[in-house]
């Protein structure tokens, strides 16, 4: 009885149990679904990112300045020692791959198909791509002392009516200026998902583009792999840094300079998740007035009352706002709990978009099982907006019965 | 000595444009321990003469003294506060809340001054005996009979010894026993406490029983008799 105003306001909260209860029920579907929402997007987000950035891109790119712009042979560079070694001591680099990158032509039997060619390390490169996992059966991977063996797409094989074991000729420019021509052996086909890469990719042992396209020890692309995209900045600044100083000018990339079109599909998915959630807290606050509303004018009499009997009117108010308060809290508490459940189920048991998976391919995304994501901020930022909307939503009629007049208010039946 | 003093009061309602005059010119002084009822058909401006010797309404002109304090110049803080200290209320019906128990809704009152847990306690438990609730004390309202409900709004009313307890029609809800029990234990509280009532009322059982009946007739007095039975 201390404190009368919680006390009363406790007691009022349960007076009308079956509102109350529907009132629960409102904010902890509307917030549950807010967090399930925002986990499903978070989930499908990170996953696009990891799969963009696992299968060729990795999460930065250092090239010669000019090459992301003119994407040619003679962009080139040459890693230095200090700057492999000051990669390897970075704990958050997992792997970095050497590439030499240029466009070509392919002749096999009656077709001819443009292509795109790409010098690796085979064993350098496991740590940066995933393009080694997504082998077709009866082929294999490249390896270290492979030579003019290579591993194509298999949407070009299939295009030019190519087998494992066939050979085919490829012809390009060199970084020297002279023709490129090589017969090159296919010993495997990758089927990533990503149309285009399937479709253009050839991939070669670097020693063997080296020596096909003159490049001596120049390489096109170094691509790095970190353990998480989080560290991105931190990992890039650093490399930012340290290459400043190179005689050669370097241009430095994190994954969303070097997919755009991604990133601007992920602030569009955002948005169209923000304008969701918006209408859901609506839905959440408009549901709390409604009670708080209800209930203070079922209740105008007993305002009456006790304005009469010397309860000052900032002490109604005070009430008021605070059975907006419990009802929001036990039912930020419900969102949550129902929220995360949802969440966690669809983390264990992720969404398959495999119907879609040409669609989304399109990004170089071949994944099509989606887990959701719940994080901190997540449930932090839904309860506490849905908080402050169901305190906000009730000081309108928190503040009419704290202006009521006695004695019209113990009029009213 | 006066407890309740009030010169040439006028109040005015306007609805739609039209003035409605609810007293006109009213005198009255009330001395400290009446128990008087005020009467008169619908509409003669009873409950309004209520209202504002309680600081629920203000006068449209005259002057309000309850006590030694004239209401007209009080700012509404200090109007609320002297309802809670010195006017204890009782209206028609319902007015309990719903949520505290018999005890807590006589407690609230004190808390709301400031009295600590221990007086609230004993106080409470004490009026609540002499009304004859006892065994009542932690019930909610809904489940006490109307006699009762308006017991435990007298108990509420006189728990902060106020000076003056104010009852706007009291027994309109009650059958007839359940009336007469409440109005002498009203009386009982009147002698022993010494504590003015003033009821508006249309109950003749109510005038029979109060010791001044002051009669109003389109808000004006018509009528100040005393009663001499005891």
């Amino acid at each position: 009885m201390e404190n009368i105003i919680a006390q009363l306001a406790w007691r009022n909260v349960w007076r009308n149990k079956r509102r109350t209860v529907l009132t629960f029920l409102t904010i902890m579907v509307g917030g549950a679904m807010i967090i399930f929402i925002n986990s499903i997007a978070k989930g499908g987000h990170d996953q696009m990112i990891e799969d963009a950035v696992a299968l060729n891109t990795g999460h930065i790119q250092i090239h010669e300045k000019g090459f992301w712009e003119n994407q040619t042979i003679d962009y080139a560079f040459q890693l230095s020692p200090e700057l492999n070694q000051r990669l390897e001591e970075n704990p958050h680099v997992t792997g970095h791959s050497r590439r030499i990158q240029a466009g070509g032509l392919l002749s096999f039997r009656d077709n001819t198909r443009g292509i795109f060619i790409q010098g690796i390390d085979p064993e350098m490169e496991k740590q940066v791509s995933n393009l080694h996992e997504k082998i077709m059966p009866g082929g294999r991977f490249l390896r270290s002392d492979d030579t003019t063996q290579v591993v194509i797409g298999s949407t070009l094989a299939k295009n030019i009516g190519a087998r494992v074991n066939d050979t085919f000729a490829m012809i390009s420019q060199g970084f020297d200026g002279s023709i490129a021509a090589e017969r090159l052996t296919i010993v495997g086909l990758f089927k990533s998902g990503n149309p285009e890469y399937d479709r253009e990719v050839v991939l070669m042992p670097l020693s063997q583009a080296r020596s096909t396209f003159t490049m001596m020890n120049y390489i096109h692309t170094l691509a790095i792999r970190l353990d998480e995209a989080a560290h991105l900045n931190m990992v890039k600044d650093d490399i930012v840094r340290f290459t400043s100083k190179s005689e050669t000018q370097l241009e430095v990339m994190g994954w969303d300079e070097l997919m755009p079109e991604l990133v601007q599909f992920i602030v569009m998915d955002d948005i169209s998740g923000y304008i969701f959630d918006f209408i859901l807290f609506l839905v959440v606050a408009f549901g709390i007035l409604n009670t708080i509303q209800m209930s203070v004018f079922e209740r105008t009499r007993e305002f009456g009352v006790m304005l009469s009997i010397g309860t000052r009117p900032q002490q109604i108010s005070a009430m008021i706002l605070m059975e907006s308060v419990y009802i929001a809290l036990i039912g930020i508490i419900l969102a949550i709990g129902f929220g995360y459940a949802i969440s966690l189920y669809f983390e264990i048991n992720p969404i398959d978009y495999s119907k879609f998976s040409e669609e989304i391919a399109v990004w170089g995304i071949s994944t099509t099982l989606y887990p959701a994501k719940t994080t901190f901020i997540n449930i932090a930022m839904t309860s506490l907006f849905t908080f402050l909307l169901a305190v906000l939503f009730s000081i309108f009629p928190a503040r009419r019965a704290a202006k009521l007049n006695p004695i019209q208010a113990i009029r009213k039946l | 000595m006066n407890i309740i003093e009030l010169e040439n009061v006028y109040k005015n309602y306007e609805t739609h444009g039209n003035i409605i005059p609810a007293l006109r010119g009213v005198n009255l002084q009330i001395a400290k321990g009446e128990f008087a009822a005020l009467a008169g058909p619908s509409g003669s401006g009873k409950t309004t003469l209520l209202n504002i010797i309680g600081g629920l309404d203000q006068p449209t002109s005259g002057s309000v003294t309850v006590g030694n304090t004239r209401l007209n110049q009080l700012s509404k803080k200090a109007i609320s506060d002297l309802r809670l200290r010195k006017i204890g209320f009782v209206f028609q019906a319902y007015n309990l809340i719903p949520v505290l128990t018999a005890i807590e809704n006589v407690e609230y009152v004190l808390l709301l001054q400031g009295i600590n847990k221990k007086d609230r306690l004993t106080r409470s438990k004490d009026v609540l005996r002499e009304v004859g609730l006892e065994k009542e004390m932690y019930r909610p309202p809904h489940e006490l009979s109307g006699g009762q409900q308006q017991r435990v709004a007298v108990a509420r009313a006189i728990v902060s010894s106020p000076d003056i307890v104010l009852a706007d029609e009291p027994t309109a809800n009650l059958d007839q026993k359940t009336g007469a029990h409440l109005l002498a234990m009203m009386r009982e509280l009147n002698l022993r406490e010494h504590i003015t009532f003033l009821f508006s009322t249309h109950d003749p059982m109510v005038m029979e029983h109060s010791k001044r009946l002051i009669n109003l007739i389109d808000g004006r007095i018509v009528s100040d008799e005393i009663h001499s039975k005891p």
